[in-house]
């Protein structure tokens, strides 16, 4: 009896490793089962199953998308990954002309490198001039962007008691109280960062890694986005998540009736809609223990059901350790085109 | 049958957060001759275990957990006063804490709070704890177990450090270790000789407890 020809895939931590087609189907229906069973969203059809199959087992080391189904390419973390983050001596409106004239993006991020709207509001008019050289010998669109990051906003660095320590010694009340406090005070940095960034003229305005600290996050955007457009209608507003579900550190925090604590993609994209937003960000998280199969499954079944939810366009975040892609250093591109391509294809997403 | 009602009855209190209910669940138990150790973890803790479970899927938050775990330090107390003696024997001694350059400590509490309700005694380190405190802390107290939390692929080498260091201060062979965090993974527990990898709470109680029940 010959042995079952194995498949070269990864595991969600980067980890190489080999599957017989039974086991990545088997991974595939799992995966999809799980997504199922926590967002109570409808399966992927067959077709699509057997897609997610074609695309895992498709030789070569990267794969594309088909012709005609490019997607539009925003990046984030503030035009910072090229002079910060890689140590090359370029200025942020050079790093923009490299993202437009030779990466191929069609938009990105300036942002403070701290890249917080509490730390940025102290230098909101240094930062709006930045975005403005930028803006000035560009020709994409340019957001400014940065976390809502509502930590920053708790006790010894902020004027807000910390709701991390009160929640564990059983002061629920307080840590509520204090939750709430701190979204007032986020909201109105926020907004009045974006003032400064619609003086200069930006064309977005990026409320990254929403609800990272929890329901209270995620509503300090809502409620800062409603207001960013209503007071500055021609500047567009991303919301982007930190996580497939809003984490419930409040639990009881309400945006138009609707509980924040424990909603995916599919739900969260419509409060986004209300809020005004121009584009979502969806985030399905990765598990370091599962498989490529069973994480891009689950990701797509995700992201499917929030696509179709959906009215403005969803960009998927693909950086590490989200929507397929392997929690590790360095991304693998086997498993990065692999991912793409799933999400574009079988999610019809506008982009990335 | 009446027994299994009654344990139900403990579990449900727990979900529900009624502190009325749990205390007249105990009353009755004790009425009825159930054995409060076997009430408190068959029922009350298989609660609590359960509410861990549906926080990681977004089912349940944070202050419900919170109140549940109010509600579970209110049962331990009332059963142990029950017991002969006035406490539950301890079954063993665990360290944990969320490693140095990390401030994600939900989880980690999480782990302490559903530890510390199956009669194991905690001693929870907090966050950004260097590896040497958690060798220091291991020793201070004769610890059975050393906890380790890690949410980020740059800070989970740490972990790394401590069986290091429990190998050089002597105490490899008289602690077990767990480690746990979103990028941890059980190949990670095996590249750097870690005795368990926890995928969530739950898996962190099993392992604690069926290693204490081997060990006394």
């Amino acid at each position: 009896m010959t042995e079952a020809k194995k498949y070269f895939t990864r595991l969600g931590d980067g980890s190489s490793i080999h599957m017989t087609a039974e086991e990545i189907k088997a991974d595939i229906e799992a995966g999809v089962a799980d997504a199922v069973d926590r967002g109570k969203i409808d399966a992927l059809t067959p077709e699509e199953k057997q897609k997610i199959f074609d695309i895992v087992t498709m030789p070569g080391k990267i794969v594309g998308v088909e012709p005609g189904k490019e997607i539009v390419m925003s990046n984030d973390s503030g035009a910072y990954k090229i002079n910060v983050k890689s140590g090359i001596p370029i200025s942020v409106d050079t790093e923009v002309l490299i993202y437009e004239r030779v990466l191929g993006c069609d938009s990105v991020d300036v942002g403070n490198t701290d890249y917080n709207y509490k730390t940025a509001k102290g230098v909101a008019k240094r930062e709006a001039s930045k975005l403005k050289n930028a803006l000035n010998i560009s020709i994409m669109p340019l957001f400014y962007g940065a976390m809502p990051n509502l930590g920053f906003y708790t006790k010894p660095d902020g004027p807000v008691d910390n709701w991390a320590v009160l929640l564990p010694e059983g002061r629920v009340k307080e840590s509520m109280d204090a939750q709430e406090e701190a979204v007032h005070h986020a909201v109105r940095d926020i907004v009045y960062v974006a003032e400064q960034m619609n003086d200069v003229g930006a064309d977005g305005f990026q409320l990254d890694t929403s609800g990272a600290a929890g329901d209270a996050d995620f509503l300090a955007s809502l409620k800062a986005c409603e207001e960013i457009t209503r007071k500055f209608p021609n500047m567009g507003v991303e919301i982007g998540m930190a996580g497939e579900f809003v984490l419930g550190m409040h639990g009881k925090l309400k945006y138009n009736d609707v509980r924040l604590a424990g909603l995916y993609p599919h739900k969260q994209v419509k409060l986004a809609e209300q809020a005004g937003a121009s584009i979502f960000g969806a985030v399905v998280n990765t598990n370091c223990n599962k498989s490529f199969p069973w994480n891009i499954s689950r990701v797509c079944t995700f992201l499917k059901a929030c696509s179709e939810a959906a009215v403005i366009p969803v960009h998927a975040n693909v950086g590490m350790g989200v929507n397929g892609i392997p929690m590790c250093e360095i991304l693998p591109s086997d498993m990065v085109s692999r991912a793409d391509k799933a999400i574009v294809e079988i999610c019809k997403l506008d982009g990335f | 049958m009446e027994k299994e009602l009654i344990l139900k009855e403990a579990f449900d209190s727990v979900i529900d957060s009624d502190e009325d209910k749990a205390m007249e669940v105990i009353k009755k138990a004790e009425e009825m001759g159930i054995d409060p150790v076997e009430l408190l973890t068959e029922g009350f803790s298989a609660g609590i275990k359960h509410l861990g479970d549906l926080f990681g899927r977004g089912e349940v938050f944070l202050p419900e957990l919170i109140f549940a775990a109010e509600v579970m330090k209110m049962v331990t107390t009332e059963i142990e006063s029950k017991l002969e003696g006035g406490a539950m024997a301890k079954k063993g001694v665990m360290i944990i804490g969320t490693v140095e350059g990390d401030v994600h400590d939900i989880g980690k509490g999480i782990v302490a709070s559903l530890v510390k309700t199956n009669g194991i005694e905690v001693i929870d380190l907090g966050r950004e704890v260097p590896a040497q405190v958690f060798i220091d802390k291991a020793k201070e107290y004769n610890a059975d177990i050393v906890g380790s939390s890690a949410l980020l692929t740059t800070t989970m080498t740490v972990q790394k450090e401590i069986e290091e260091l429990l190998k050089k201060e002597g105490l490899r062979d008289k602690v077990k270790t767990m480690i746990g965090g979103a990028p941890v993974t059980q190949r990670w527990a095996d590249r750097i000789g870690a005795d368990y990898y926890c995928e969530d709470a739950s898996e962190g109680v099993k392992y604690a407890l069926e290693y204490l029940a081997n060990k006394n």
